[in-house]
């Protein structure tokens, strides 16, 4: 907001940014204790009372989980099925998108509004018959019953149609006069003028896996597939004490890594993805 | 998600509707609708159909499927677990996402500006949200230590996750930090939607600040409330990880979710775990109808 | 624009041909699952998590692959927490192990009612009948892993229950630790002195999971006579007032007058769940026989410092124990069920350096009179405590039974609730669980 303002406005803003800071400090306490007593030696991890600081920087905690736990496996799966997910989703989306927004065949509109109905169900809904087709697919313990299930969302679809629809009609008349067929339109003229959606897509779908649990401990039973949510979970259960604090740390922290990093990096496509999910663009 | 109805307020073209599409062969059209399609109908509505159909039968994976009729829901009609797993999933929810909503609501407002900082703020409220649930709550497992973070910053004794007392509460307090984030993003992306004159000609009529809100602010971020309320109720009832990984479904922190895993795969019940979460389906879609019914009346 | 293009249809065509490969990838990851192209069997084997075993384990499938180079065994552990929903839903679906191992009441509590396990293969193993098997075996203790008169599994471990104490501690009290506690009141007593010694986490239960709230009620059931179910399995029996006794006897312990220690500062590690004990911090503890060389090996300094003493009773006149056991057993869907006997039965055939090394007894006759069993500490004890020790009752979907259980102690324990409500209330889930 701009314009000419009252002194007493300019505190009453003063106030209320100087509050938000401080709940943004209490926000960020929690993951400044995290780093700290991930370097913190086990005996000062929960003293009393509480200092922030450890005597000695342990950095060879950092190590811990890749001595310790198949840790480094778990973030080679979850990374493999997240860019797997990711890729998929991408290309069936757009592919779909384009064919909803810019095609007219018969069945349009009942394919898109069974979209559209899917877009109601958490997989918490289905996961029970899911799992049982999942399994006699022969896909549990499997890479393919991580991934390909995973592979398309109703939203990344109503996305991409969304933004593809906004492609003027032209532009694609023109390509066809040039002679194009319609996957090279849609490779050479549409997929340049979305690649802003596309990106937004991709990486909320990619940040949507790296949280998926729920699914991956039911397929995932085994250290060669489980991924960072199932393994993490089970490296905690197995590790409750307070000398396994500071690997559990800095397990969790590294787990958080990628995404964080792609979220600072990304803030923008990132709130894109998010707001658009959200219908709100 | 699932917030179709109130798209029409944005001024949002929906392009199939009013341009007409260009006439290109149909095959090849067709044909690049087909692995998203194949993909949603074998995992996702042949599923959703057959979770009504095995809620009807008494199903152990090991055993072929055994029709058993409505025997299923009026088991749970009288089932005191699943009683509590669905008031713990609407505590939790409520708990965890009226202050979310609130919170970010204000925070959106405060932050909204180009303020030195207010970008950093905005990073430290948003950090939260890029990190997995699971890693949460293994980082809030040693906050809600009883020689935790948070007892020593407040002073308190409690043994949040091994009482039923507070067990609730304090996922609740780690839901709030994790979840605040998401809707701030929400409502800053509302807010900057609404354009600047409407500020400006208020200005200049010489309406207050709490005026602005009142008939500009809250109004034009009314659809952006609604979204993130239906959002909130999804959320909220697809709790999970916190509750498996912290408590396992201990000290009343039993939501629906962790009721239809163990339900399903501890005990090898699927029947009646199909059988919640058709129950599941109904209420979040009655729910999420009821919602947008309210806002949009709200709305006129 | 063309230019552009061109190279979008580049990256697509790469992204392409990543997807392609995964989706490849997965499919020929997802088909080699056991499979034999190179004549090789390959079994698998899923055990709990107990670092000492694991250990022993690992080093005799080595020693097996190495006499049977067509047997290849994928050793999997699996988190104690996630242990049974994992073994239960991987073995009901034919993706679970070949060789299991798994304890009595999960045995005979879901795995034996749903017919997941093959019986046994005498041929496999290389002995002519039941008869000539149980003649093995000490009396009753392959009962554990029976149904119908048909045996399941053969036993990697066979626990009685007794009591460890932290002599240093006593002497700190100024308690005598060769007159330990006989009952539970006595440790009530115990721990008050050794508490104004500066020991104030002198006795507690563990609390890690169901299966380990079911174990140690039920010891305290079997002192009180109580029961969880009727022997028919047809109606709870956990409220009744000789279960509430026992209920009683953990509360007070826990959080009564006779309180021996902060629950909430009890470690709830399911890997090491002695650790208490085992760091000195803990001055005594109910301990199974792998406990006692679980703390040896972490800890030996703590280790020097406990004794041995047979468990506290409710009636010392008519000391009361209870077994438990693991067995090994083999999947109804394995395709190797010959081959997979054959290793169980070398597994079994080891029972020696399951004593030495790992103090595993296997209810061998003679195995107390035999070189390793002689070097067991407090074997006088754990003789004493087996003769008089018997296995569980287990009614079928034992896991709400276990979740109904714990449900009534933290109720008790942690959230105060009075004793004959907590008890009604698991009552209540029993019998919904036995009625449906």
């Amino acid at each position: 907001m701009s314009g000419p303002r009252s002194g007493a406005a300019r505190v009453g803003r003063l106030t209320t940014l100087i509050v938000a800071g401080l709940g943004g400090l209490v926000f960020a306490s929690v993951l400044v204790y995290a780093v700290l007593t991930a370097l913190k030696p086990a005996s000062e991890v929960l003293a009393v009372p509480l200092r922030w600081l450890p005597t000695t920087f342990e950095w060879s905690n950092l190590t811990l989980p890749f001595t310790e736990t198949p840790f480094a496996r778990y973030f080679l799966n979850s990374t493999v099925v997240g860019i797997s997910v990711t890729l998929l989703n991408v290309v069936t989306c757009t592919a779909a998108g384009f064919s909803f927004a810019k095609f007219r065949y018969r069945g349009r509109d009942a394919a898109f509004m069974i979209v559209l109905a899917t877009l109601m169900i958490p997989v918490e809904i289905i996961y029970v018959p899911l799992y049982s087709l999942v399994y006699s697919l022969g896909w549990v313990n499997s890479f393919a019953g991580l991934i390909v299930p995973a592979g398309t969302s109703a939203f990344g679809i109503f996305l991409m149609r969304q933004a593809i629809g906004n492609v003027p009609d032209e532009l694609l008349e023109a390509a066809r006069l040039d002679g194009a067929g319609d996957l090279r339109t849609l490779v050479s003229i549409v997929v340049p003028v979305v690649r802003g959606p596309m990106a937004a897509l991709a990486l909320f779908i990619f940040m949507l896996n790296w949280d998926s649990h729920l699914w991956p401990l039911l397929i995932a039973s085994d250290d060669e597939h489980r991924t960072l949510p199932v393994g993490l979970a089970a490296m905690q259960a197995d590790n409750l004490g307070s000398a396994a604090v500071p690997m559990m740390l800095v397990a969790a922290l590294l787990a958080a890594l990628p995404t964080v990093l792609l979220f600072v990096t990304l803030q923008r496509r990132f709130v894109e993805g998010v707001t658009m999910s959200a219908g709100i663009r | 998600m699932a917030v179709l109805s109130i798209r029409s307020k944005a001024p949002e073209s929906s392009p199939p509707r009013r341009k007409k599409p260009v006439r290109r062969r149909n095959v090849i059209g067709a044909l690049l609708a087909v692995p998203a399609m194949v993909l949603f109908v074998v995992f996702a509505i042949y599923p959703m159909l057959r979770v009504f159909y095995l809620s009807l039968f008494d199903y152990s994976l090991t055993t072929p499927p055994e029709f058993i009729g409505f025997d299923n829901f009026t088991y749970l009609a009288t089932d005191p677990q699943f009683g509590a797993a669905l008031w713990q999933t609407v505590l939790y929810a409520a708990g965890t996402y009226v202050p979310a909503l609130a919170l970010a609501l204000v925070l959106a407002h405060v932050l909204n500006s180009r303020a030195p900082g207010s970008g950093l703020l905005r990073l430290l409220y948003f950090l939260p949200v890029a990190i997995s649930w699971v890693a949460v709550s293994v980082i809030w497992r040693v906050v809600l230590n009883p020689d935790g973070l948070l007892n020593q910053a407040l002073g308190l004794h409690l043994n949040w996750l091994t009482s039923s007392g507070s067990a609730m509460w304090g996922l609740v307090v780690m839901g709030v930090w994790k979840e605040t984030g998401f809707f701030l993003i929400l409502f800053l992306a509302g807010l900057q939607s609404i354009p600047e004159e409407l500020y400006e000609a208020s200005r200049l009529d010489g309406a207050g600040t709490f005026a602005r809100f009142r008939y500009i602010t809250w109004p034009m971020l009314l659809p952006v409330t609604a979204v993130c309320s239906v959002m909130a109720v999804i959320r909220g009832f697809q709790a999970f990880s916190p509750q498996l990984v912290l408590t396992n479904g201990g000290f009343g922190t039993q939501v629906v979710n962790l009721f239809v895993y163990k339900t399903a795969f501890e005990n090898a019940r699927m029947g009646r775990a199909s059988a919640v979460a058709v129950l599941m389906f109904l209420l979040l879609f009655g729910l999420t109808l009821l919602q947008l019914k309210v806002f949009a009346r709200r709305d006129r | 624009m063309a230019l552009r293009g061109i190279r979008s249809l580049r990256r697509i065509r790469t992204a392409g041909a990543g997807i392609l490969a995964t989706v490849l990838a997965a499919a020929t990851l997802s088909a080699c699952g056991g499979g034999s192209a190179d004549g090789k069997v390959t079994l698998t084997f899923w055990t709990h998590t107990h670092p000492p075993m694991i250990k022993l384990n690992q080093t005799l499938i080595a020693e097996y692959e190495r006499q049977h180079p067509n047997v290849r065994i994928e050793y999997q552990q699996i988190p104690n927490d996630e242990f049974d929903t994992k073994m239960l839903t991987a073995t009901s679906n034919g993706t679970g192990p070949d060789v299991l191992n798994l304890d009595d009441t999960t045995l005979r509590g879901e795995y034996l009612p749903k017919r997941l396990l093959a019986p046994i293969d005498f041929d496999a193993l290389g002995v002519p009948s039941t008869d000539a098997l149980k003649a093995r075996y000490l009396p009753g203790t392959l009962d554990g892993a029976s149904a119908d008169n048909e045996l399941y599994g053969l036993p990697s471990e066979f626990n009685a229950t007794a009591f460890a104490i932290n002599t240093q501690h006593f002497a700190d009290a100024g308690l005598d630790p060769d007159a330990p506690p006989k009952t539970w009141q006595d440790v009530s007593a115990a721990a008050k002195k050794l508490a104004a010694a500066g020991h104030t986490q002198a006795f507690s239960f563990l609390y890690l999971h169901a299966g380990w709230y079911t174990q140690q009620l039920q010891t305290l059931l079997n002192e009180t006579g109580g029961t969880i179910t009727d022997a028919g399995h047809q109606k709870a029996t956990v409220s009744a007032p000789p279960a509430q006794a026992a209920l009683k006897i953990w509360t007070d312990l826990a959080t009564g007058t006779g309180r021996t220690a902060d629950p909430n500062k009890a470690s709830r590690e399911a890997t090491a769940p002695f650790s208490d004990l085992a760091t000195g911090r803990q001055s005594m503890a109910m301990v199974y026989p792998w406990a006692m060389e679980q703390i040896r090996q972490s800890n030996p300094d703590t280790f020097a410092k406990l004794k041995l003493v047979p468990l506290p009773q409710v009636n010392p006149a008519k000391p009361v124990n209870r077994w438990y056991g693991y067995y090994w057993g083999v999947s109804r869907a394995s395709e190797h069920a010959q081959q997979a006997w054959q290793f169980i039965a070398y597994l079994a055939s080891q029972s020696q350096r399951w004593l030495s090394d790992v103090k595993f007894i296997q209810p061998v006759k003679g195995w107390d009179t035999s070189a390793a069993g002689k070097q067991v500490p407090g074997l006088d004890v754990w003789s004493t405590a087996y003769r008089q020790g018997k296995f569980d009752e287990v009614a079928p979907h034992f896991a709400e039974i276990k979740d109904a259980v714990m449900g009534m102690v933290n109720d008790s324990v942690f959230d105060h609730v009075a004793i004959p409500e907590a008890a009604g209330t698991a009552a209540e889930r029993i019998d919904r669980s036995l009625g449906s």
